[in-house]
């Protein structure tokens, strides 16, 4: 059932959080593939549910989301009906996570060496202390961190610094899929720029899969080779990286790639969506982009388009893609 | 009228002393500005560029006196205003200038509605009628995309979302019709597509408006849109100034070098070539008199451990302060 190479699939997710105004649809009909050694990013704004796709496949989620329906298949097996135990096993090991604000995700009372020397230990009970703490300087320098600061507290590291460790965290137990999310968000372009290199190097290197989450699609393009773009709930389009900013079929997509700023080329004039991305909660059963898009017809507030593949390889839910013909729509908003 | 200079600062200095505790006289200083000159014409959008630490929203705030600089001057419409004494003076002044914050959901009160809101300043200035007051918020709601604004006036702000929050933050700025604002990362908390809709409607505003601005952020990209000029900051020092398309394609300084290439381009075909510049940016404290870039530079020469480079003009109003370009 499972393509082959493919780490993990996921195939019609729907997760919802059940709060007391009514239902959100953080994730719905979500699904992509990933192979083994793939780099992928999940691009989309605040709120749209990229979080909550990740949060979903490592299984951590509040009390309150309910998953509906769907597969996430990690290596052959599906992740939905395991057992938190069970999950336990493939948490770290298998799958593992950069937060968000990485830099407060170290406990600040304990040595940053001996935070990543009890993850291995947690998942590999049989390491013994001097072998993990041995792993772990081999980590640091793999992160380019010295060794020598293994035994300093957190706030004894730099932003950056922190966010190197956090990331030889995240690599303690030799995952095979890590995912990133919003890996640079809070640090300085120059810091950004070194550790970007250094994940996209690491993860050539050991061949893992990524899945790096961003609203930043300058970053993204740096580091992934295939693209999802999500828009309230839902991927919209995906495709691989060059694809998605050539020829963007999403008016959503074809929006986004113009309201960015970029300080090559000329200096172009900003084109801009209209509107705001719209509330989870109670969506409509239409595509949820229609109300900001220049292209909506009757068809868009009807039904929800179904999500096709227009090209091998490049999927996209709308009724209307554009660049087809490569027909340069230059007057999106 | 159009080259008249609004606001100039000259050699503006602001120090923070460090105390070892409360009681303790302070030994040691933080340089967060030191020895900054500029001046934003009528109309113009000045960008400060840096890194997050470098002393640019220090400056923003001392132009503003928020704080009181320690030394050097401003002067603004052609008054010194580096000292202000009488009430009239700080009302006249504060009545023209003003400021839009970083983070919409932190700088509106929540327990005020949003006619309270952007109605201060003029309840502060005691500037008209409450009819009068009424009007001219609407007017600039309804500017600032707000619509329609009567739907809006008792709102709060919790009711409103992150985009129309800033909206409000503006409008607030500029209900007084001020002369200069200082706006600092105003759109760096704003999602994507909201973010390209301020960006544009402050453009608008500032054509509209003829103000001057002071435009702090950290993304160059935003700051090649925004400015007419761009002057880069490294701990508290400006390192290059110059017009904001000449900076971006010919950057001199070593630091601007780094810090433009380590924009990630949105073009997944395009390799950049990168800068490598050592360690990470430090803290300002009682600096040596040298390049404060020194120990990061890959250029740096003996000279630059000795002295400090002064900002010079190398041509076509293009400031650097760097060895690399003094002639000898």
């Amino acid at each position: 059932m499972i393509t082959l190479g493919s780490i993990l699939e996921i195939k019609n997710f729907k997760m919802y959080y059940n709060t007391q105004a009514g239902k959100v649809k953080a994730a719905d009909d979500i699904s992509f593939s990933l192979n083994e050694g793939e780099s992928m990013g999940l691009v989309g704004e605040s709120g749209c549910g990229k979080t909550s796709v990740s949060m979903s496949i490592m299984k951590l989620l509040p009390e309150n989301a309910e998953i509906i329906s769907g597969n996430i298949y990690f290596n052959g097996k599906d992740l939905v009906p395991l057992s938190e135990e069970k999950m336990n096993e493939v948490r770290w090991a298998g799958i593992s996570m950069i937060f968000q604000a990485a830099m407060n995700s170290l406990n600040p009372v304990y040595r940053v060496g001996d935070q990543i020397i009890e993850a291995i230990v947690t998942h590999e009970p049989n390491v013994t202390f001097e072998e993990a703490r041995g792993r772990v300087a081999n980590l640091y320098k793999l992160v380019g961190l010295d060794p020598e600061r293994m035994d300093n507290y957190p706030h004894e590291y730099s932003g950056g610094m922190k966010q190197r460790a956090v990331i030889a965290m995240s690599l303690a137990c030799n995952p095979k899929l890590i995912i990133a999310d919003e890996p640079t968000t809070a640090l300085d372009v120059i810091v950004q720029d070194t550790i970007l290199r250094e994940l996209d190097k690491i993860q050539k290197r050991l061949n893992m899969s990524m899945i790096y989450i961003s609203h930043d699609i300058a970053v993204i393009a740096e580091v992934a080779s295939k693209i999802a773009i999500m828009y309230a709930g839902k991927i919209v389009e995906m495709a691989d990286s060059v694809t998605i900013f050539k020829k963007p079929a999403h008016p959503y997509t074809v929006g986004l790639m113009s309201s960015f700023p970029s300080i090559r080329g000329p200096k172009k004039e900003l084109n801009m969506i209209p509107g705001e991305p719209p509330n989870l909660l109670n969506s409509p059963d239409h595509c949820r982009f229609a109300p900001r898009c220049p292209f909506a017809t009757d068809e868009c507030i009807s039904k929800t388009p179904p999500y096709e593949e227009i090209e091998a390889g490049h999927l996209v839910a709308c009724f209307h893609p554009q660049n087809l013909k490569r027909q340069v729509s230059a007057n999106v908003g | 009228m159009s080259d008249e200079v609004v606001i100039k600062v000259e050699e503006m200095n602001k120090f923070f002393p460090i105390k070892k505790n409360v009681f303790s006289r302070a030994h040691n200083f933080l340089h967060a500005v030191d020895r900054v000159n500029f001046e934003i014409k009528r109309g113009k959008v000045l960008s400060l560029v840096g890194e997050s630490g470098c002393g640019k929203t220090t400056t923003g705030k001392t132009l503003l006196k928020l704080y009181e600089p320690t030394a050097g001057k401003i002067i603004f419409l052609g008054k010194d205003v580096t000292r202000l004494h009488s009430t009239e003076d700080k009302k006249w002044f504060h009545s023209k200038t003003q400021m839009i914050f970083q983070d919409p959901f932190e700088s509106l009160n929540p327990r005020k509605t949003i006619f309270d809101i952007v109605s201060e300043p003029m309840n502060i200035q005691n500037f008209g009628s409450l009819k009068k007051r009424e009007l001219m918020v609407m007017d600039v709601l309804k500017r600032v995309g707000i619509a329609p604004p009567d739907a809006f006036l008792w709102r709060y702000p919790h009711e409103l979302s992150g985009g129309q929050r800033q909206r409000v933050a503006i409008a607030r700025a500029l209900v007084m019709k001020p002369e200069f604002v200082v706006a600092d990362e105003p759109t760096s908390m704003l999602d994507v597509s909201i973010r390209t809709q301020v960006m544009k409607l402050m453009m608008e505003l500032i054509r509209e408006m003829n103000m001057s601005f002071l435009y702090i952020t950290h993304d160059l990209a935003v700051a090649r849109y925004m400015a007419d000029e761009i002057s880069v900051m490294y701990l508290g020092k400006i390192v290059e100034h110059s017009g904001s398309e000449e900076i971006i394609n010919n950057p001199l300084h070593p630091y601007t070098k780094a810090l433009i290439s380590a924009v990630p381009i949105p073009d997944p075909e395009f390799k950049r070539k990168t800068v490598d510049i050592k360690g990470g940016i430090g803290k300002p404290i009682d600096p040596l008199p040298r390049c404060r870039f020194y120990e990061r530079c890959p250029f740096a020469m003996d000279i630059c451990a000795q002295k400090e480079p002064e900002l010079l003009d190398v041509g076509n109003g293009h400031q650097v302060a760097c060895f690399l370009y003094e002639k000898k």
